[in-house]
């Protein structure tokens, strides 16, 4: 058996390597990447047809905005699987050992609870602004949502799990990552509705006040928002089933 | 002679930032116990990042006297410069907040977890040990 497997993995290695031959040459201007017809479309043309300054944010949310719908749906789905497999719904069976669960300190820290109270506010002020600005800068959807989350992750590590399950219960959880999803989803739909293709946003000036040029820059906005929603409630609830081993009580 | 000045003082604060890093990581190394190296490391590590990212936000002004035509123009670079020192200065604050909390919160954790400090009795017998060793040598 490990024979086989030694052979497997040596064979699609070989196989990957002979591969790279076909690479083209580092920075050489044939290769699809630099000279390509659609790689020029995007550099020379993203301005003038969406307003947006920076062109990842306009290719992921735009241009390619199947390929992050699903990738919101991946995590959405790690999500749900995480809940599925390490979630325990009380008969302990998953839960601590009795001898760590008496071991945890009653009390949060003052110095670490009281420098969270200071940092989480600017946290979640930034986590905004990179959402917002992911037009201008780098950042957007899914970098906001990962500072969001690890703002929420930081209550449960200053005052307990279950404190911040007090301020983003299981059941909110849930219905933010869905309504993510939605978001996003219902983006695209509106533009089917409206008689275009799915997530063809210029078609949404007829209900914004803006321009064709424009709304697609602001439709990327509503479907980053999306992408936020479902990476922070992820996160989070990654982080609270994995450290109290999905009873959801005490913690690390 | 502005340029100069600005170079050579954000030079020194980058510098004694390096310094005090390399204090940290041989502390981190050379100390005997779990305290005493995070001691090391969390107040060697923090005042080393605030001095070199000071350094970093007083370089941002060492082409402030550029050629300007205008007192606007001057302005306009002023406030593109202190845009960016402001927000160095401002990582510079969050690692102030952030790294001794941090180093707090592992300490705790150790001493929770039952880590025996090192004391005065524990260098005694180091040092009868090593006594011992050369004697036998």
């Amino acid at each position: 058996m490990k024979g086989l497997a030694l052979f497997a993995v040596a064979f699609t290695g070989a196989l990957l390597l002979y591969a790279t031959g076909d690479f083209p040459d580092w920075g050489s201007l044939d290769s699809p990447a630099n000279g390509g017809e659609l790689s020029t479309h995007y550099i020379k043309e993203v301005r003038k047809e969406t307003e947006v300054p920076n062109i990842v944010t306009a290719v992921l949310a735009d241009y390619r905005g199947f390929d992050t719908m699903f990738e919101t749906v991946v995590v959405f789905v790690a999500g749900i699987a995480i809940i599925a497999v390490l979630r325990d719904f009380g008969n302990g069976s998953r839960g601590y050992p009795p001898a760590l669960a008496n071991n945890l300190p009653e009390e949060p820290d003052l110095i670490v609870t009281q420098t969270c109270n200071l940092v989480i506010p600017v946290l979640q002020i930034f986590a905004l602004y990179v959402l917002a600005h992911g037009h201008h800068s780098p950042g957007g959807g899914f970098q906001g949502g990962v500072m969001l989350g690890a703002s929420y992750i930081l209550i449960a590590l200053a005052n307990g799990v279950e404190a911040a399950m007090k301020i983003l219960s299981e059941r909110k959880i849930l219905l933010m990552a869905a309504t993510g999803i939605l978001i996003y989803s219902g983006t695209g739909l509106v533009c089917l509705l409206l008689g275009e293709n799915f997530l063809d946003y210029h078609v949404l000036s007829r209900i914004l006040p803006t321009d064709p040029i424009m709304a697609r820059s602001h439709a990327m906005l509503f479907v980053e928002t999306g992408v936020a929603f479902t990476v922070t409630a992820v996160m989070f609830s990654i982080y609270a089933n994995l450290a109290t081993r999905g009873t959801l009580k005490g913690g690390l | 002679m502005f340029e100069i000045t600005i170079s050579i003082i954000s030079g020194a604060l980058i510098c004694g930032g390096l310094v005090f890093f390399l204090g940290a990581a041989v502390g981190l190394v050379r100390f005997p116990d779990f305290y005493t190296r995070m001691h090391s490391a969390g107040k060697g590590d923090t005042l080393s990042t605030i001095m070199i990212l000071l350094g970093i936000a007083l370089y941002q002004f060492h082409d402030l006297f550029r050629e300007a035509h205008s007192l606007e123009e001057f302005f306009e670079h002023f406030k593109i410069e202190l845009l960016v020192a402001i927000k160095v200065t401002a990582i510079s604050v969050l690692i102030m907040l952030t790294s001794p909390t941090s180093t707090h919160a592992l300490m705790e954790a150790g001493y929770d977890d039952g880590m025996e400090p090192f004391t005065c009795e524990d260098e005694d017998a180091d040092e009868n040990q090593n006594g011992k060793e050369s004697a036998g040598q």
